[in-house]
């Protein structure tokens, strides 16, 4: 493009503000497009600070009063458990993602693999199944629709006015004109994104890569970008204003409100997974053939029994010089989290799988597109989950089997055959409390930034196929304009 | 009635020529017909999910019978199947329960460490929602009805034939009255016909078929009736459609956000994290207490066993699950305000939904179809009912009966499963 040709693309830009500014529905627009945006940040913001700082004091407090537990016999303490809470990622301010859906505690405990606990959801007053005031939710659906009702009359107008042929016959040709009006448009896309971009930049100082803050800005420009271009389209071929208005109104339902659950809904129809509680049974069975770890004559560890005995080069378990019990406990506790972790794997990828389905509706739906870019980019969506629920699984085995490891080590044999005989035997089959120092701390880290931009590939290049589409329909529709 | 007849039949005949009027048309019945086949779908799977989970429950429990003897051993090994059944309506409504749990297995441990355990779906699909009956005409049909109704005046307008049609007319009905008459029917058929279709499958009662019918039906006057006022005046169609959707988004997004937000911070509810934290100490602290320290409040509650609590060694099935009990008891407060500022918050939710129309016939829906938070409540009460039913089942073996005969297992009682409907 000439200097000339874009220097007009500036005038038309310029007048195309001068004809907002005086139209009292383009300026409450705009204002309440800035004032929804700006709140939802600042609000978002406060709600997820302060989660964050929950959620950290509820993790160290986990911790103190695990160490803080009195002598004990060590397998009471397996019992006892432990807490991890995930602690949101920095730009999670901006879209919070599953984080309301999917607990955010696991209490940990010897033998057993829990669930996620305490949904945000399920303390929710049910208002906000439409939307909440997140930033994510605000750009994502109400931005659109804020950009149509300015821009759907931009060369329809024109057209309807009889300003358009006039404006042809001046020289200045179709696609300048759609130019610019692109251009004013996207000028407001900037002043939407603005606010986003700042908190975003903030992030960083918080120890967010600057990776991911530039992919969540240039998604979320991108998806503008495709809105914008979906008005100049409608509007340059739509005879009347009415017409353009009626179609992207309709094209907004479509794509913003309707495909997004029926991304959803299809995904789960079409790739059904069994819940945690149907799973269990299968585990359940499993479990049941490696025996059951509290008890020493479960024939199941007849073997290896044998095997010690022979590795010590002893005759029976008294004369071992370590915890028959506790050997016992760790064995089956290894056992079984090779059951348990092979369960879950295999939930966790038919939740991938369903959650797959629905982001190939990303190539409709630009929405759909935007929806999981943010989700990966920002670590909320359903891959950090899972990350959450190996790491928290990783923490519970390690902490038990160092549990069980003191109770090989520390606590002798016959004392703890004994310790329910009297209250002096009790007392005798516990362990030191200093013991206990054996916590890791646990800090919730969302994968690095480099593996959230590889997953959000199949999104920018869903965004960036409707760009190119739509330039290719104005382009066409841009040389026959009358 | 002929004049009337004529009036119609013309109406008819011009909605069906126009083709954007017949696309919409057309898109609302896809919509409402998928919405109604995936609700069928989910629920029939839900169905069906219980039906195989009370198979296996029964199995594995018996597994377990065969297996165990003792009566501690039983008891900390059975699980027991709860499950909440879809209602008739259900798959008009699918409502809360894609985020409240509608099954769960419990056993004789402490119900407060047990209760909280989801069973969740994909937490990423939950939050994109599910399209049901009761989204597609809460939030989509006044849009459909606002891009049919905003330009019935202004359109004429814009091509002159306004105060010509006007002048000519023989009466306010033949011009104006016919013509919404024709559409709001026909937008009726497209959005409702799939849900009849729906409650035949699904055997919903007549008298709820005809409750939802007259809510929705209203509430789509309502949409119509707002729409038809606000263009009545208006020259410029794309004006009265952009406030009338601005209406919309209030009603749909601004009120309950704020409303939302608002109730959240009047609200206050004890985190869940501090009730697992009180139960777990409690429980875990009795380990090292003396045996009154259990065993005197035990028997507040249960004075039937206090002949029966003195204990031969350290460890008894008895005692370890009176310290169980007492550790609900010590948490019961907190869980019980837990609960209450839930239930105050959809109260005041409540009140909200007054000034949101769409609200107001969700909250409806879905109190009908019982797929509500006060539905999921409702159910938790029930394992908590049944849990306490099973307590009372065991502590007699447990304190002096022994353990149970085969025979005596099979007394063991049985969860009743959640009403089918509200009524």
């Amino acid at each position: 493009m000439s200097i000339n040709n874009f220097s007009k693309v500036v005038i038309v830009a310029k007048d195309e503000w001068r004809y907002w500014l005086r139209s009292k529905l383009a300026m409450t627009v705009l204002a309440i497009g800035l004032l929804l945006t700006l709140s939802s940040v600042v609000v978002t913001t406060i709600t997820m600070h302060e989660l964050s700082h929950d959620r950290h004091e509820l993790q160290s407090n986990a911790e103190q009063s695990f160490v803080d537990q009195p002598d004990r016999h060590p397998h009471r303490m397996v019992h006892y458990g432990h807490y991890a809470f995930r602690t949101p990622s920095p730009l999670s301010t901006l879209d919070p993602g599953i984080d309301a859906y999917t607990g955010n505690s696991i209490f940990l405990e010897g033998h057993r693999q829990n669930s996620a606990m305490f949904a945000d959801q399920r303390q929710g007053t049910a208002l906000t199944k439409l939307g909440s005031l997140t930033p994510a939710f605000i750009v994502q659906t109400l931005a659109p629709l804020l950009l149509i009702l300015i821009g759907y009359s931009s060369i329809s107008r024109e057209r309807e006015s009889h300003t358009l042929s006039y404006l042809l016959a001046q020289g200045t040709s179709g696609i300048t004109l759609i130019a610019g009006k692109g251009l004013a448009l996207l000028s407001v896309v900037g002043l939407i994104i603005a606010p986003l971009a700042v908190s975003a930049l903030f992030t960083v100082s918080a120890g967010e890569s600057l990776l991911a803050v530039a992919s969540f800005v240039v998604g979320y420009a991108l998806y503008l970008t495709v809105w914008v271009l979906l008005i100049l389209l409608a509007s340059s071929v739509f005879s009347k204003n009415s017409g353009s208005f009626t179609a992207l109104a309709f094209v907004w339902i479509l794509l913003c409100i309707v495909m997004p659950r029926v991304a959803s809904t299809s995904a789960s129809t079409a790739v059904p997974s069994a819940g945690k509680i149907e799973t269990d049974f299968a585990v359940k069975a499993e479990l049941r053939k490696l025996g059951d770890g509290h008890n020493t004559n479960d024939p199941a560890f007849k073997q290896f029994k044998q095997s010690l005995l022979e590795k010590y080069n002893v005759n029976s378990i008294d004369e071992l010089p370590v915890n028959f019990r506790g050997l016992v406990a760790s064995e089956s506790e290894a056992k079984q989290t090779e059951v348990l972790n092979q369960f879950a794997e295999q939930r966790m990828q038919a939740e991938l799988k369903q959650t797959q389905v629905s982001r190939y509706f990303g190539w409709v739906s630009p929405m759909v597109a935007i929806r999981s870019l943010s989700m990966i980019v920002v670590g909320t969506s359903i891959e950090t989950h899972h990350r959450f629920l190996r790491e928290t699984e990783q923490l519970r085995f390690d902490f038990v089997q160092g549990l069980n490891k003191v109770h090989i080590e520390v606590l002798d044999y016959q004392d703890d055959m004994n310790r329910n005989a009297d209250a002096a035997a009790t007392k005798k089959a516990r362990v030191s409390a200093e013991n206990w120092q054996i916590l890791q701390d646990f800090n919730f880290n969302v994968d690095s930034a480099d593996v959230r931009a590889q997953r959000s590939v199949p999104a920018f290049l869903q965004l960036l196929l409707w760009i190119v589409v739509l330039l290719g329909g104005i382009k066409f529709v841009g040389k026959r304009l009358i | 009635m002929s004049y009337l007849i004529t009036q119609l039949v013309r109406e008819w005949g011009f909605l069906l020529r126009q083709k954007y009027v017949v696309v919409l048309l057309l898109c609302s019945l896809i919509l409402s017909g998928f919405a109604i086949y995936s609700g069928l779908s989910e629920v029939s799977a839900q169905q069906q999910t219980i039906e195989r989970l009370k198979a296996a429950d029964q199995s594995d429990r018996a597994k377990v019978q065969q297996k165990q003897n003792d009566a501690g051993m039983l008891a900390y090994y059975s699980f027991h199947l709860t499950y909440s059944q879809p209602s008739n309506l259900a798959f008009a409504a699918l409502g809360e329960r894609d985020i409240f749990p509608w099954k769960h297995r419990i056993n004789l441990l402490a119900i407060e460490g047990q209760i909280y355990e989801s069973d969740s779906q994909n937490a990423e699909l939950a939050q994109a929602g599910k399209i049901d009956f009761v989204f597609v005409i809460s939030a989509l049909a006044p849009l459909v009805i606002i891009l049919l109704f905003h330009d019935l005046f202004a359109n004429e307008r814009t091509s002159g034939r306004h105060d010509l049609l006007v002048t000519t007319a023989k009466s306010y009905f033949a011009l104006w009255g016919a013509r919404i008459t024709v559409r709001f029917v026909a937008v009726i058929i497209c959005l409702m016909l799939p849900f009849f279709v729906g409650a035949v499958i699904a055997g919903a009662s007549g008298s709820e078929v005809v409750y939802v019918s007259l809510l929705c039906i209203a509430y789509l006057a309502f949409w119509t009736a707002l729409s038809v006022w606000w263009g009545k005046n208006a020259t410029s169609a794309p004006r009265v459609a952009s406030s009338l959707i601005g209406i919309w988004v209030l009603f749909a997004f601004i009120i309950p956000i704020l409303g939302d937000l608002a109730i959240n911070k009047s609200v206050h509810s004890p985190k869940g994290g501090d009730i697992m934290l009180t139960q777990r100490e409690a429980v875990n602290d009795a380990w090292d207490l003396p045996k009154s320290a259990t065993m005197q409040p035990f028997v507040k509650e249960f004075p039937e066993f206090a002949p029966y609590i003195d204990m031969s060694s350290e460890f008894e099935w008895k005692w370890y699950y009176a310290f169980q009990q007492m550790g609900d008891l010590k948490a019961a407060e907190l869980s019980k305000a837990y609960r209450d500022a839930a239930a105050k918050k959809y109260e005041l939710a409540g009140f909200v939904s007054w000034i949101s129309p769409p609200l107001l016939l969700q909250r409806s829906l879905t109190r009908t179809a019982n797929t509500d938070s006060i539905a999921a409540y409702d159910y938790e009460q029930k394992i908590r009912d049944y849990h306490q039913q099973l307590r009372e089942f065991y502590y007699p073996w447990l304190f002096y009966k022994g353990d149970p005969t085969k025979a005596a297992l099979e007394n063991m009682p049985r969860f009743e499963s959640t009403t089918q409907s509200s009524n």
